[in-house]
């Protein structure tokens, strides 16, 4: 008798789809109604909130500068994080492990603890501040409060960490001896690195990137503690509409554009990577 | 012989007293038996004191008292979700909730005032059926006096004296969003020529104000003023208080707002869910929530003023708050009372949003 093992895999299909779908499900589909005042929604479907959010700066502008600071922080944290990763996936020694695990600990760390400590290094009498007016860099301190560049550094703060452990995956497939390979043959490092390392990690880092990116896109405590309440990204604008002004449909809708839009641009990324496949500029 | 009937009357008269007085003690101390009164309040020191003042009273009448913990607003969202049927039975609610909870009292039900005996403490405005005022706030400037004296700047009388190019980036502003935002909001659309209909001169001003930002827990006030990021904050006086204790030399203005008003304040309020089975509960709570203890307490430990006179009066003893509030009912009652009545809080949300909003 053949064992129907996709049976195995029904309790955790239906729990997900429970714990994702269905609720997702509640907040879209109030989407499509008018918001009738004390959370109350309207009786018949409409796109009255579609329509507001897609004519109106406010909204658009907002979604813009979720979309801007997300992909700053996505490409920051690649530039900080590869290097770190690449370095602890070459290592020989133990140190590779202990700093493996020191990174995974650090993003066991609750990021409001780690946004305060932010905030206390960045203060105007902190440790970054004395520095820079010490070396006559700056004359004045210098905040992350209150502007798009904190939020940038709030949702590095936030990601690199895992960015770390997922580039360190990528690398550790690539083949040490391809490196070795190039260089025998004349490459120097920086050559090795962009005509080897990078090419064969690409997919892989694409894959790190859009991760990062998506959970930057959702993050709301980087982007409310360091935004200031000056800095609206959607999901601030999402919180703020629910708990303020208790709109559950404009809120709906505006998670269903975040949404759509992480959707469009993950699609658009592996449509970009498909293409350069095709045109053998990746390895695949 | 009389005197024979004299010990007997004497004796039977102590007798009846003694179990009547037994008597009406188990009913005090079994009122509550098995009945768990669900509180929708804040967390941190609000739900400690409760906790440390009123709960062991409850418990001792044979009931325990659960927490719901959250802002009012993130409460009202709960009731709204439950379509009614509040996972509460009393809860703390804000003046600026006005049209959400007052002006149809769909949501709630009579208070017993009858149990309520503290009313007799507070002013006639602060009861009525449906809601028992339980403390005030008093929104203010909070100011660094050593960093105002170094960057020789006069102590600020008005929110436009904050309007200053040496302070620029160092002045916290409430969120909207936050505990006292509205209210405070409100003051300074007052303050700048308009009102709850017109806050427009409002956020003109907000805007001339350039704070660092906009502060959404008070917390984080003290925070910033004690690491010197900022050097004054719209904020109510207890936050102050906490500064001063946390070492910053810091002192409270009530800000003159128009020829009538100086200083604005915040009520908090105290109501029970229509859903409650449990009023009889609720109604002893909201009194012991306005007794002077509980109420010296909530003030010692929060910075929040009381409503009780009693209270307020003995609150006078304390050098620090004495200092930093205004407690004579004279100074009080010129305080601006915002009428949420007349204010569109979505509308001022939304102009809010588009003006601060960094685009």
């Amino acid at each position: 008798m053949k064992t129907r093992w996709e049976f195995v895999l029904l309790p955790s299909f239906v729990i997900i789809g429970i714990l994702i779908v269905a609720s997702q499900y509640v907040f879209l589909n109030g989407s499509f109604y008018k918001d009738m005042g004390l959370g109350r929604i309207g009786d018949s479907a409409t796109m009255v909130n579609y329509i507001r959010f897609f004519t109106d700066s406010f909204y658009l502008n907002t979604l813009w500068i979720t979309i801007k600071t997300s992909a700053l922080a996505s490409i920051f944290t690649l530039i900080l994080g590869f290097p770190v990763a690449y370095l602890i996936a070459r290592m020989r020694s133990h140190w590779s492990m202990l700093l493996l695990a020191g990174i995974v600990v650090a993003t066991f760390v609750t990021i409001v603890i780690k946004v305060f400590g932010l905030i206390i290094l960045f203060s105007a009498d902190g440790l970054i501040n004395q520095v820079l007016m010490g070396i006559g860099i700056v004359d004045r301190p210098y905040t992350i409060i209150g502007n798009q560049t904190g939020v940038v550094v709030g949702l590095m703060h936030f990601t690199l960490g895992f960015g770390v452990l997922l580039l360190y995956s990528v690398i550790q497939t690539i083949p040490r001896s391809l490196e070795e390979a190039a260089q025998i043959h004349g490459a120097s490092r920086w050559r090795m690195h962009m005509r080897v390392l990078l090419p064969l990690s690409l997919p892989g880092v694409t894959v790190g990137a859009l991760m990062i990116f998506n959970m930057s896109m959702g993050a709301f405590t980087s982007a409310a503690l360091l935004g200031g309440g000056r800095v609206f990204t959607l999901p601030v604008l999402i919180q703020r509409t629910v708990m303020m002004e208790v709109k559950y449909s404009m809120a709906g809708t505006l998670a269903a554009v975040l949404l759509v839009t992480v959707l469009l641009i993950n699609l658009l990324a592996i449509f970009l990577i498909r293409r350069l496949r095709a045109a053998r500029l990746v390895i695949a | 012989m009389s005197k024979s009937k004299n010990v007997r009357r004497t004796f039977l008269r102590s007798t009846v007293a003694a179990v009547s007085m037994f008597v009406a003690g188990s009913a005090v101390a079994g009122d509550f038996d098995g009945v768990t009164l669900k509180v929708a309040t804040w967390g941190g020191s609000w739900k400690a004191n409760i906790e440390k003042v009123i709960m062991p009273k409850f418990e001792a009448m044979g009931g325990s008292i659960e927490f719901v913990t959250g802002s009012p607003q993130a409460n009202l969202a709960k009731l709204i979700a439950g379509r009614g049927r509040a996972p509460f039975d009393v809860m703390e609610v804000l003046d600026a909730q006005e049209q959400d909870f007052f002006a149809t009292n769909e949501f709630l039900q009579k208070i017993d005032l009858s149990k309520v005996t503290n009313t007799e403490n507070l002013e006639d405005w602060q009861y009525s059926d449906w809601r028992v005022a339980s403390w005030h706030t008093q929104e203010s400037i909070c100011y660094n006096r050593d960093k105002f004296a170094e960057l020789g700047i006069d102590a600020p009388t008005t929110y436009a004296d904050l309007v200053n190019e040496k302070l620029a980036g160092r002045i916290s502003i409430p969120d909207i969003t936050s505990g006292g935002g509205l209210a405070n909001f409100a003051a300074i659309s007052h303050a700048a020529g308009g009102d709850e209909v017109n806050v427009k001169p409002g956020l003109e001003l907000i805007t001339k104000l350039n704070a660092l930002k906009f502060w959404s827990r008070g917390g984080e006030v003290v925070t910033q003023l004690q690491s010197g990021d900022v050097y004054a904050a719209v904020v109510h006086s207890g936050w102050c208080v906490r500064a001063r204790n946390a070492g910053v030399n810091v002192a409270t203005v009530h800000p003159v707002i128009n020829d009538q008003h100086t200083g604005v304040h915040k009520y908090g309020w105290l109501v029970i869910m229509k859903s409650s089975e449990n009023a009889a509960a609720a109604s002893w709570f909201i009194n012991e929530y306005n007794e002077p203890e509980f109420q010296l307490e909530y003030a010692r430990n929060s910075g929040v003023v009381p409503v009780n006179h009693k209270a307020i009066e003995e609150l006078k003893s304390d050098p620090v708050l004495a200092e930093m509030l205004q407690l004579e009912s004279e100074d009080i009652n010129k305080q601006l009372r915002i009428d949420y009545s007349k204010a569109n809080i979505s509308d001022w949300t939304d102009q809010w949003n588009r003006t601060v909003s960094q685009q």
